[in-house]
């Protein structure tokens, strides 16, 4: 035991890198898999910078006080090919795929973009990821760059390269956002059946498999049955989305959005699954204010780095045709620059629009003792309930408290 | 002489394509499980020099 866990600490040793921040610094641990903040003093101490970085002039601000140098993750979505269909796909994919995507040549520049700027992640997604025949070459040129590939599925195409290329992602999960016929109401069709072969089959190979579950009122009481079945399939996390209006997702909101009261019991739901079925649990930044709505220690989330719309700033997307956005859910506007400009673009005055202007924050937000974490909650959904990004996030509880009057679609 | 803070860990790598995933099961054992996992974080920091990449 003792053995193997110094054998995983000798073999990541050399996999560790560190980027200079305002604070301090980030330090990219390959085992165990974190992002460490430190701040100055201990960056010194940790990392082998020389001098005094022209980043640590003037004062040593708190974490999330100014934009990072560079996002930890960027979200590419190698293509928007995929011929499942369901019906609440936040891209809107489809077999033919979007005008003008992208193609290996381009996405390695983009990687070589990345790694430049200093990003540690990228997540490739799609449409269907899986079925792109240079997935492998693209995942080994981020190694090569010293970026993580990680890799989201939905199971249904392209399994048999993927299971072949596993080892060559951080992690990989696959969609899975029911068990049997509660998929089917999710998607629009039965694929259960395949997205379970799928998952036993890469788990087969690599252990880092997990399952996305993009949480709606039809799957939201079979949470604790997902959590089992991630147990049962020895899955290394289970990672929870909340349902966005974004792509076929804006039509089909009004039917898949959470309810407020499943809303307001998501945390102790989901940490109650976590606790019987001992299996890790993440959730997306856009449940930040169903977090904060329980109170739970500012500190402690601070310490954990959960924060709520952090899109322009720990995180950037890609679409099909290398056009930048904040977010994935986000539309990106024709004249944004590729992701091959992201450092020129990072530093403009007026990048990313609402998602760097979170700090004039309207009520309730800005009285909210936890808005430097949350930001304001999710904007893809302010945007698409309110028409202004920049709003309140219209389903976070202490909002609808305060302004009873904000109608979300009538359940 | 100063030993400095470790001020955040994010936990685990996100390959969720569209929103960044923060682990949350630390919520569950609460703060004390944290202060005993940041020691031998800073442990493992401090055995190797990370090189800093890009050169700012
Ligand atoms: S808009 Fe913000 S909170 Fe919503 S998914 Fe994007 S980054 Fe996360
Ligand atoms: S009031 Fe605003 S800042 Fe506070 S939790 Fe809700 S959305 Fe987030």
């Amino acid at each position: 035991m003792i053995g193997a866990i110094l054998d995983r600490l000798r073999s990541a040793r050399g996999m560790r890198r560190a980027r200079l921040e305002a604070f301090g610094a980030i330090v990219h641990l390959a085992w165990p898999r974190s992002l460490v903040f430190v701040d100055r003093v201990m960056a010194r101490r940790v990392t082998r910078v020389a001098g005094e970085p022209a980043i640590w002039q003037g004062s040593e601000p708190a974490v999330g006080e100014r934009v990072l140098s560079a996002p930890l993750e960027a979200h590419l979505q190698i293509t928007n090919r995929c011929g499942a269909g369901c019906q609440g796909c936040y891209t809107g994919a489809s077999p033919d795929g979007a005008p003008g995507e992208w193609g290996l040549a381009e996405w390695k520049r983009a990687l070589d973009e990345l790694a430049a700027a200093g990003v540690f992640h990228v997540a490739l997604g799609g449409g269907e990821s899986a079925s792109v025949p240079w997935l492998g070459e693209l995942a080994d040129h981020a190694r090569a760059r010293g970026i993580v590939p990680n890799l989201t599925t939905s199971g249904l195409e392209g399994l048999d390269a993927l299971v072949a290329i596993a080892g060559r992602f951080g992690q990989i999960n696959v969609s899975l956002d029911g068990l049997g016929p509660t998929y089917a109401a999710v998607r629009g069709f039965d694929g259960f059946a395949r997205a379970d072969e799928a998952i036993r089959r890469l788990r087969a190979v690599k252990r880092e498999v997990g399952i996305n579950v993009v949480v709606t009122r039809h799957n939201f009481a079979e949470l604790p049955e997902l959590f089992a079945y991630a147990k049962q399939r020895r899955l290394s996390e289970v990672e929870l989305l909340r349902f966005k209006p974004s792509g076929r997702g804006a039509a089909a909101y009004r039917d898949l959005r959470c309810t407020d009261e499943q809303h307001r019991a998501f945390l102790p739901t989901v940490l109650a699954a976590t606790k019987r079925h001992r299996v890790r649990v993440k959730v997306d930044c856009s449940y930040t204010p169903m977090l904060a709505h329980h109170s739970p220690d500012r500190a402690l989330l601070a310490e954990l780095a959960v924060y709520g719309c952090t899109g322009g700033d720990f995180l950037v997307g890609a679409k099909a045709d290398g056009r930048l956005t904040a977010c994935s859910f986000m539309a990106s506007p024709p004249e944004r620059p590729r992701v091959t400009e992201l450092r020129s673009y990072w530093e403009r005055s007026d990048a990313f629009g609402a998602f760097r202007t979170w700090r004039t924050a309207q009520e309730p937000c800005a009285s909210c003792d936890y808005h430097e974490l949350c930001r304001g909650g999710c904007k893809v959904v302010s945007a698409h309930v309110t028409g202004d990004a920049s709003a309140p996030d219209p389903e976070c509880p202490r909002v609808q408290a305060h302004r009873p009057r904000v109608h979300l679609p009538v359940l | 002489m100063k030993r400095g803070r470790i001020l955040a860990i994010k936990w685990g790598m996100n390959p969720n394509s569209s929103s960044l995933g923060v682990d949350v099961t630390f919520l569950l054992v609460g703060a004390t499980a944290l202060a005993m996992a940041t020691p031998l974080i800073g442990a493992l920091l401090r055995w190797r020099k990370a090189p800093v990449d890009p050169a700012k």
